[in-house]
């Protein structure tokens, strides 16, 4: 209770004149910044010290002209499909021609993916795993976190499973799905249900878990109000329970976020499903002397969308979540 | 964006169509009434990034399977284990398959499925490499030829004593292959047993499937593009696997190639293009057209004496291929092949598309496999002579193979020349001699066959 | 006047991993209607479980409350709580905190439009219409506490039950409130309980001050009739000898018949906190 009373009034710390409020907001760009050159020169300086079998490491510049290359491959992939559509559109006319029964299809272009694609397949797949976890998980939760009978039933799965690397599951989980998900016009590809999944698996536990405690630990001074208003158990859980575990449920969905976004890069070098991380390690196995400089950008993507998934997550929060402070970086 | 291609895409369409639609005799047409419309357009194909992949680049990038109005997305795979689940559970329509695979999943050995083959890959294309320490060791048991160099085919008995040498100290000798029931698997075997060095064997109606009973060296399994790196590292000391693994060690400077499989058994057969038996049955026009356009492929690949030739290397040397430097690829791919670094040595027919009947799936190719298997346990009992000639029915179909080439020269795509013996084939070809041991392999007598070596179980033996 | 609140002979003991711990022994109190009445004693002696039995968020061992006639079973807004602290629901506004209490009390007896008219009001009550859009966190702990207060009133409680209201407020706040809850008490003459630490607040604001005696096992020590006209003036009081009398009899009862001799010890300080375990467990 009184940690309430001092969340809700933080205590005001007294500001610096203004000056030192300028030299903050420069330190706040130049320590960065100061780091970020650090960093360059080090990397650069080490990079052409170490000699691989598929040659020097890359530095700086190296990756600089793959990200380049990349966009250039990306380009150059979208001129191909262009061609490919005229072709196609040419041999459909042919055969409507010769048989005017025939009702022509559009077949989408079969080229590869390029970088572009994959880490867009790598955002999409991640998002709606995260979103099927979120969607199981947080009434989960909430009923875990309301009705201690079915915390002691659920709990000790959930203290066996939390444990796993998500990735234990994969072989599993890519057996069932072939097993299960029978189409003939599957609406999703299997190697992309297989990486949702594995996702929506690894993002479960940290979901349901600070759900439930969140629930579990209401302040009961809320809990007895809604008590004294004889609230309905559907308004209860509405106006009451929701609203006051945002703030956990929040903490939960971005901790999963993060774990769902490095688990699913090792998922897909791991079971070859497309995205970013098939994408790391046919580089790597390709092993010509640009991949690793590829491999290294790759990374820096990698880090730079796990940073804005982050700070998405941080940004949706703020909105949503009346706790403000809970908001923290 | 798409909203508006589409419709520059129409105007485009409706402006040559009406220029092509008089000139258009296309062969196309002509042969869609006697061979039919694809059942199945939009096809998915696997492969393991080798340059025997080619003729399926080649297919899609010199827009052959378009021409069969195939539609196909073509995907690297992790190993071949992926790959042929893949094939299995119906996730990929077909792929770039080891020899061994579809006639391994027909007996049952490993995942157990119909997986036939309409088209053989290739001929050769493989090579064994061991590290520079081995090689350093090897080396002073190998004669000379004046200039220095090696003699070659350099064989087993080099190896013999420093397998010796290590055993002697207690040092398992190990080494990799990419499958059990692949190719490089036998080759390598083959290899060491023509040497005096026993390989191993299996005993699945034990549970043993390492085979490593009674072995000197001991193999185990490394997926191809790992194998630079897993030599490397020192757990293996060398290994048999197809290009461009071999160059890399190489260009690594990490290992050195002391034989091909071109000097094992000249002109063997090696990977094949599999499909899942049901998939044929139910897309039979889909089959024969995917066969069709891999034959072009491979004829494309072998034309005017290896012309394109370079044009492969730098698709295959593309990042959703092999991706491998095009330098690395081109080492094989245009005849040559460095062994020691600087001793790089003609070998015209190291990849062979399309030259010597290659791409016809022969019932003998399969049965030598099966020969294989026999000999080293993976099938553990004795088996009648008719019991390799059904297997080797099932799996290899070059009932579909004709038709394909027969619909190809009926096109005019292709000439009656390309396939000299296509009417007059049994299926088997001819007893081959080109053996580093020297035995004769006659696909007609298999049990014949596999009791002619000393090394390997024989008719009545079991593990 | 007739009974109209009757807390009668209640026990209440909390079972204890130690054993059982008896809190109450034997509360017995006859409230009348528009009564404003203080439960005063030392912290720990059970003044808030009293108060918990009556809101009905606890169950008596033994005994029970009538309250205008019917047995108190369970919580319900005709025992409106005013918390320690607050307790608005953070993520709602002042209005909506009322709007919440409102919407559940009077779905049925109001439309929207008397809803609203009747939330606002009480938010004037307890002058707080200039902020009732704003969010507990955006306005002070005396108007968290006005708030908490006109969510309370606009429950239209038979009883008004308040736990230490200003306890966590500045002494000039807590005066400030008190002016305010008197003004409200002449106009509406609710029945009220409220408990306090605050001899002055107790003399000041009540019809009668009940203390009570130290625990275990507490129960009613005295009761006080506060006998002062109303209304009451504080600057007035303090110099009438009367409020002076009042004033010393309650010290004297905190400070000579129940003075704590010993210096708080973990003991003692247990049942306090198990108080408010068990406080938690059983919400």
């Amino acid at each position: 209770m009184t940690s309430l009373t001092e969340k809700l009034q933080p205590g005001k710390v007294n500001l610096p004149s203004w000056l030192s409020k300028q030299l903050n907001h420069l330190g706040k760009v130049i320590m960065p910044l100061i780091g970020i050159i650090c960093f360059l020169f080090i990397w650069s300086l080490s990079a052409s010290n170490i000699d691989t079998s598929l040659g020097k490491f890359p530095g700086p510049s190296a990756v600089v002209t793959q990200l380049g290359n990349l966009h250039q491959e990306h380009m150059d992939e979208r001129s191909k499909e262009q061609a490919f559509y005229v072709r196609q559109d040419k041999r459909n006319a042919d055969r409507v021609a010769k048989d005017p029964n025939y009702v022509a299809k559009i077949r989408s272009y079969t080229g590869k993916e390029t970088f572009y694609q994959q880490i867009g397949t790598s955002l999409i797949t991640v998002l709606s795993g995260f979103l099927l976890a979120a969607i199981v998980a947080i009434p989960l939760g909430i009923a875990i976190g309301l009705s201690k009978s079915l915390n002691s039933a659920i709990n000790p799965m959930i203290q066996i499973f939390k444990p796993v690397s998500p990735l234990a599951w994969l072989p599993l989980v890519t057996m069932v799905v072939s097993a299960v998900y029978i189409s003939d016009d599957p609406m999703f590809a299997k190697s992309f249900v297989n990486s949702m999944v594995t996702v929506t698996l690894c993002c479960l536990w940290p979901m349901v878990i600070q759900t439930s405690v969140g629930v579990a630990s209401l302040n009961s001074d809320w809990l007895n109000v809604s008590r004294v208003l004889r609230l309905p158990a559907f308004t209860h859980v509405q106006k009451i329970v929701l609203p006051a575990t945002v703030p956990a449920i929040f903490t939960g969905m971005r901790s999963a976020l993060g774990i769902a976004w490095m688990v699913l890069i090792a998922a897909e070098m791991l079971a070859q499903n497309p995205g970013l991380g098939k994408f790391v390690w046919d580089e790597f196995q390709n092993g010509s002397s640009q991949s690793l400089s590829r491999i290294m950008s790759a990374v820096f993507v990698i880090g730079l969308i796990g940073f804005l998934l982050d700070r998405g997550m941080l940004v949706l929060q703020r909105t949503l979540s009346w706790d403000k402070t809970s908001a923290s970086l | 964006m798409k909203k508006l291609w589409k419709k520059i895409n129409k105007q485009v369409c409706q402006a040559t169509i009406t220029v092509t639609a008089a000139l258009s005799i296309s062969a196309f047409s002509v042969n869609a009434e006697e061979l039919g419309y694809p059942e199945k357009e939009e096809l998915k194909f696997g492969f393991i990034k080798l340059t025997d992949m080619a003729p399926i680049a080649i297919a899609y990038e010199k827009g052959f399977f378009e021409d069969e109005g195939l539609y196909v997305t073509i995907e690297a795979q992790a190993n071949w284990k992926v790959l042929l689940d893949g094939v299995i559970d119906g996730r990929l329509d077909g792929a770039h398959m080891l020899a061994g695979q579809p006639i391994a999943a027909t007996i049952g050995y490993g995942t157990e499925a119909e997986i036939i083959t309409p088209f053989s890959m290739d001929l050769n294309g493989n090579g064994i490499t061991v590290s520079n320490q081995i090689w350093e060791k090897m080396k002073v048991n190998i004669p000379k030829r004046p200039d220095g160099k090696p003699v070659h085919p350099i064989k087993a008995d080099a190896l013999k004593p420093v397998v010796e040498e290590y055993l002697d100290q207690g040092k398992p000798f190990n080494m990799g292959m990419v499958f059990p029931v692949s190719t490089h698997n036998y080759e390598l075997r083959y290899w060491l047993a023509a040497g005096g060095i026993h390989p191993g064997f299996y005993a699945p109606h034990k549970g043993d499937t390492s085979g490593q009973l009674d072995a000197d060296v001991l193999l185990s399994v490394t997926p191809p593009p790992q194998m630079p790196a897993t030599m490397e590292a020192g757990t293996i000391y060398g290994y048999c696997v197809g290009e461009p693994w071999n160059q890399q060690a190489v260009f690594k400077g990490i290992g050195v190639p002391v034989v091909t499989d071109y000097e094992i058994w000249k002109d063997n057969p090696e990977k094949v293009f599999g499909i899942s038996k049901q998939f044929a049955e139910k897309y039979p026009n889909t089959t024969i057209r995917l066969t069709r356009a891999l034959i072009r492929a491979a004829k494309w690949l072998d034309e005017n004496n290896n012309a394109n030739r370079p044009e492969a290397v730098k698709i295959l040397a593309q990042s959703n291929y092999v991706g491998a430097d095009a330098e690395v690829i081109a080492n094989s791919m245009t005849g040559t092949f460095e062994y020691e670094k600087g001793d790089k040595r003609e070998v015209p027919d190291f990849n062979v598309f399309f030259r010597y009947n290659a791409t016809y799936p022969y019932y003998s190719d399969a049965i030598w496999y099966l020969t294989q298997m026999r000999r080293w346990g993976q099938i553990d009992v004795d088996k009648p002579d008719s019991w390799y000639f059904d297997v080797a029915k099932k799996v290899y179909r070059p009932d579909i193979y004709q038709k394909a080439a027969q619909s190809l020269i009926a096109d005019k795509l292709m000439s009656a020349a390309d396939f000299p013996t296509l009417t007059t084939d049994d299926g088997f070809r001819a007893p081959q001699t080109h053996f580093i041991d020297g035995i004769v392999y006659n696909g007609k007598a298999p049990n014949e066959y596999i009791n002619k070596f000393s090394i390997g179980l024989k008719a009545g033996d079991k593990i | 006047m007739s009974t109209f609140l009757n807390i009668s002979k209640i026990d209440m003991v909390f079972p204890t991993p130690k054993g059982d711990f008896t809190a109450l022994k034997e509360v017995d109190l006859k409230i009348k209607q528009g009564e404003f009445i203080s439960l005063i004693g030392h912290s720990g002696c059970g003044k808030s479980t009293v108060l918990n039995v009556v809101a009905g968020l606890y169950q008596a061992t033994k005994g029970g409350v009538v309250l205008n006639n019917k047995h108190v079973l369970g919580p319900g807004p005709e025992r409106a709580v005013v918390f320690q602290n607050h307790s608005l629901l953070p993520w709602l506004t002042a209005y909506e905190n009322v709007e919440l209490a409102v919407k559940q009390v009077f779905s049925k007896k109001m439309n929207s439009k008397e809803m609203q008219e009747w939330i606002e009001h009480n938010l004037k009550l307890v002058h707080m219409d200039h902020a009732m859009h704003k969010r507990p966190d955006e306005i002070s702990g005396g108007m968290k506490q006005r708030v908490g207060i006109a969510r309370a009133l606009a429950m239209q409680p038979e009883v008004l039950l308040m736990d230490e209201p200003f306890g966590a407020l500045d002494a000039l706040t807590r005066a400030h409130m008190q002016d305010s809850l008197m003004e409200i008490q002449d106009e509406l003459k609710n029945t009220v309980i409220m408990i306090t630490h605050d001899v002055d607040e107790a003399v000041l604001l009540s019809d009668r001050i009940v203390m009570m005696t130290n625990g275990p096992a507490a129960t009613v020590g005295e009761i006080l009739e506060v006998t002062l006209p109303r209304p009451r003036d504080r600057i007035q009081l303090a110099s009438d000898p009367h409020y002076n009398e009042l004033r010393s009899k309650v010290l004297k009862f905190l400070y000579e018949k129940q003075r704590k001799v010993e210096v708080i010890s973990p003991q003692q300080a247990t049942p306090t906190k198990e108080e408010k375990q068990s406080s938690s467990e059983v919400a």
